[in-house]
């Protein structure tokens, strides 16, 4: 697969690592040619320097050969403007990233006209992601799979006796549970029977639904929350607006604190029953007068990381129920677990995501990143040609950092154990550390691993 | 340093080395020469040593860029030195340092030979050297990444400081797609020029070894007169020919292949290195002609095969061209320097940054005129960075500092200022014959052990193009 991205914004550079991680060839092109360079030394990837929109460039790197086109460029005109000219010129796919709200209604007339095969909006999925957060009744981040029958979250085990210093084959209530991962001062852990938990890990348990809801219950350590009717979102922006938008209509109440005068005007234009003020988000006494204390959430949505997570920080030590930060800096990401934040959300890994599900193709349902992309769970339908079908787990040999979390078959869920077996029509939620994807192959494309399998696949993919 | 990775890409490096011996080692069992032992046992301690050093399992790290230099440096040094062990245990040459120069030169791609005798070699140690050319001319360590994916590891620093060029490019989204098209390209040379020499009368072995010295711009030969010794034009135009094209940057082959046969001939550096042959060849022949030779084909024979072979840094010959006149041999001296385009075989300064150095004299000269002008270095349309550019200006300073420095070291040993600086400029850029002591005719077995070991350092800076080497054991800053 051929995969060309316009744009080495943090999108098209965090989108150029994943595919890149799953054995794709990737062009990327941008204006910037330092920027180009730093991507040179650390990806095995082609680049080009030059604007995308120029047919000259893209039809020297002969975009009619590409598979895939996303654009990420700053502007979503550009953007749109570069995903037809590439359909024109004979590009299979195209993806583009588009933002601005005022655009939203016309999408579908855009789409069809421009030949644009997907408009991706990282602030309206984000928006989303915190919005179903919030209005969940428990504390947990938690993803839901198999339409809601399996269910992933993870939580600080903090001190609590239960957990800390057992070993996880001896906890209690887990028999219909798996531990996945645990985060342990921002390294990613993959347990086994024997591995001894510790105080402050973060584990990530994947199982079905109602036995996440009784752990989260018991083990919750008073997480349960009272629904959430009072929400201040720091920052007028993209996100900030669909947030409101959707929050509004579930009839919660929104107070949304902006700088600018302009967008505040703006945003008073398009929302209703949303209380919009104009000042600064970091005063301490405007977020007093505002009661922030009486609040039942607190969303940091701001274009700045630290200004995000500080505010978040304090808001909870205020004591507002929870506080969500939105980041987009990666740098930050192996100190937030350590931080009293709830949730911090990446914009790009949601949207990493989606393009991933389509790079992957039909057989997966979905795909969603964690923990800074450094693992990810992959929900896929199995087909005819699964090479291990009817064999135990026990003798498929998968790496370490591979573990299929959940079987669904018909209305059942089979937390897997050495001796299950999958099926053709199982849905499966795997999870994965992100260097050991290359494995997860054989599950999506249904082919045999091993040097005559990779040799194979090369005589087969040169034709 | 990550150890550990450089360890193990050493390993990988001598294991395949090993290998690669075996083809000569079969020659010399054929042949049942005397080298067949000495092949037999570099053989089993280069696999050993490579086996001990690539032990360690599971690693998978970055490779920085401190990594890439250590790698890159470690692993011609080490090759050269397992490399020369069939030399020396065959009995071939006298010293261990002499095999060590012989076997630098032919991995370097340079072909300065210490041999004055090289018909009486074993067959075996014969096709060992020009080999090492062909391994040598694409870069050991791109090739051992190209044949070994399975090592997993980010090569871009190390095909950055292997490849010769200012800037490395790549032509396919993956390096080891890159390198098995660059590969590609250079398999399909060597094996059109094996078949017309074959057709050219050549036989099948000595086919073998010449197309190595020249797509490889090596220019180790089986012959004591080296091309001279066959008297047909037809081989000389066909080595000339391909020594000419081993020049040119191997991604404009791939263009070519791919259908962008107009922008082949726009190559600004492809025109300039074609524009540079072809006022030597003029000039050089009518020069000759002015002097000692009779008919214009044969002044424009031997001038574009001479000119052909220094430019690309080969250095063969077929006329002993340290008896053309002074004009003529100051043209080639000056080639010498010039070299070949990024991206080929060849060694020298490369077109590309002379290219760029005369653009930026004219840009001098224009601001002179117009003090404000905005003018832009651009190459083939595309403005050059600046970085770039201060790269190759300290490029050229560091080339022209080495070589004066070495000339003088040379000196000391009391050989004339010809001889001593011809030398230097022969082993910097990789071409192997220079002028008076170190002609065509001649050959470097007269200097002392120490300044033969100049020679063998010179020879690795110049193919891992200076800095590569000298940032590794530079201090710290």
């Amino acid at each position: 697969m051929n995969v060309i991205i316009i744009g080495a914004g943090k999108l098209g550079i965090k989108l150029a690592k994943l595919l890149v991680e799953e054995d794709i060839d990737v062009t990327v092109v941008d204006k910037d040619a330092q920027v180009l360079s730093n991507l040179n030394e650390h990806l095995d990837c082609l680049t080009a320097i030059g604007n995308g929109i120029d047919i000259k460039i893209l039809k020297e790197l002969g975009i009619a050969e590409y598979d895939l086109l996303v654009a990420s460029t700053e502007s979503d005109e550009a953007n749109a403007l570069i995903c037809s000219l590439a359909k024109k010129l004979g590009c299979a796919k195209t993806i583009a990233r588009i933002r601005n709200p005022e655009y939203m209604q016309q999408l579908d007339f855009i789409k069809a006209q421009m030949g644009i095969d997907l408009i991706i909006n990282p602030d309206l999925a984000t928006a989303m992601v915190i919005e179903r957060y919030l209005l969940k009744s428990y504390g947990f981040y938690s993803d839901y799979f198999a339409s809601g029958k399996v269910e992933m979250m993870d939580f600080n085990i903090h001190s609590n006796d239960d957990f800390v210093g057992k070993d996880i084959k001896d906890l209690k209530g887990f028999d219909d549970l798996l531990i996945t991962a645990i985060s342990r001062k921002g390294e990613l852990i993959i347990p086994n029977g024997s591995t001894k938990l510790m105080r402050d890990d973060i584990i990530y348990i994947i199982g079905n639904c109602n036995e996440i809801r009784k752990i989260s219950d018991s083990f919750g350590d008073g997480h349960r929350q009272k629904a959430v009717e009072r929400v201040v979102i720091l920052g007028g922006g993209n996100i900030g607006y669909y947030l409101a938008d959707r929050l509004s209509k579930e009839g919660v109440l929104v107070t949304i604190i902006e700088k600018s005068n302009a967008v505040c005007k703006n945003l008073t234009e398009k929302l209703d029953n949303v209380l919009v003020i104009h000042g600064d988000g970091t005063d301490i006494h405007l977020l007093e007068e505002e009661s922030l204390d009486e609040m039942d959430a607190f969303v940091g949505a701001t274009g700045f990381d630290e200004e995000n997570l500080l505010m978040a920080l304090m808001a909870k030590q205020l004591g507002v129920g929870r506080a969500i930060a939105k980041i987009s800096k990666a740098n930050y990401e192996k100190i937030i677990d350590r931080l009293d934040i709830d949730v911090a959300i990446n914009p790009v890994y949601i949207t990493a995501s989606d393009i991933l599900k389509i790079v992957r193709g039909g057989k997966v349902i979905s795909v969603s990143l964690l923990l800074g992309a450094d693992a990810e769970v992959t929900e896929m339908v199995i087909e005819e040609d699964f090479p291990f079908m009817g064999e135990p787990l026990s003798s498929m040999r998968l790496p370490e950092g591979i573990i299929i979390g959940a079987i669904v078959r018909g209305e059942d869920v089979i937390i897997p154990k050495g001796d299950s077996i999958i099926v053709e029509g199982d849905r499966i939620v795997v999870f994965s550390l992100t260097e050991d994807l290359p494995s997860l192959k054989v599950f999506f494309q249904g082919k045999k691993g091993g040097i005559l399998g990779e040799l194979w696949n090369r005589v087969k993919g040169t034709r | 340093m990550n150890y550990g990775i450089v360890l193990k890409v050493l390993g990988s490096l001598l294991i395949v080395e090993s290998i690669l011996m075996v083809p000569s080692y079969i020659i010399a069992l054929v042949t049942s020469g005397k080298d067949k032992n000495a092949f037999l046992i570099a053989i089993i301690l280069t696999m050993a040593t490579g086996l001990i050093l690539s032990f360690k399992k599971g690693i998978k790290a970055h490779i920085r860029a401190r990594d890439g230099l250590a790698i890159v440096t470690f692993g011609w040094i080490l090759s050269s030195i397992f490399g020369a062990i069939p030399l020396y245990m065959g009995g071939s040459t006298k010293t261990y340092i002499d095999a060590l120069f012989e076997t630098v030169s032919g991995f370097t791609t340079t072909g300065a030979t210490i041999l004055s005798e090289v018909e009486t070699l074993p067959m075996g140690t014969i096709f060992w050297r020009s080999f090492t050319h062909w391994i040598g001319g694409m870069g050991i360590l791109v090739f051992t990444l190209a044949l070994l994916p399975a090592l997993g590891i980010e090569g871009f620093q190390i095909f950055k400081a292997e490849s010769p060029g200012p800037v490395a490019g790549k032509i396919a989204p993956k390096l080891k797609d890159t390198a098995k098209i660059l590969y590609m390209t250079y398999l399909i040379l060597t094996l059109i020029q094996i078949a017309l020499l074959i057709l050219g009368g050549m036989g099948i072995f000595d086919s073998l070894v010449h197309t190595f010295g020249t797509v490889g711009t090596g220019g180790l030969s089986s012959k004591n007169l080296s091309i001279g010794h066959y008297n047909s034009s037809y081989i000389h135009v066909i080595i000339g020919i391909f020594m000419m094209l081993s020049g040119i940057n191997f991604s404009l082959y791939y263009g070519l292949y791919k259908g962008k046969g107009r922008l082949f001939f726009k190559d600004e550096e492809l025109r300039l290195y074609l524009a540079i042959i072809a006022v030597s060849v003029v000039a050089i022949s009518l020069n000759l002609l002015a002097t000692s030779y009779e008919r214009l084909s044969t002044a424009f024979r031997d001038s574009f095969f001479q000119v052909s072979s220094i430019i690309t840094t080969t250095g063969y010959s077929t006329v002993d061209f340290d008896m053309w006149p002074s004009f003529s041999k100051g043209i080639l001296f000056m080639l010498m320097f010039i070299g070949g385009s990024a991206g080929s075989t060849s060694g020298g300064i490369k077109v590309i940054r002379v290219l760029v150095w005369l653009k930026l004299i004219k840009r001098e000269i224009n601001k002179l005129f117009h003090p404000r002008a905005v003018i832009p270095i651009k190459v083939n349309g595309r403005v050059m960075p600046d970085e770039t550019i201060a790269g190759i200006n300290s490029f050229i300073a560091l080339y022209i500092i080495i070589f004066i420095i070495s000339s003088l070291l040379v000196a000391l040993e009391g050989v004339d200022l010809i001889s001593a600086s011809t030398s230097v400029a022969a082993t910097l850029s990789n071409i192997g014959p220079g002028l008076e002591m170190v002609g065509p005719m001649r050959n470097f077995g007269d200097f002392s052990q120490i300044t033969k070991l100049l020679f063998i350092s010179l020879m690795l800076l110049g193919r891992l193009e200076l800095f590569t080497m000298i940032a590794l054991f530079a201090p710290r800053t």
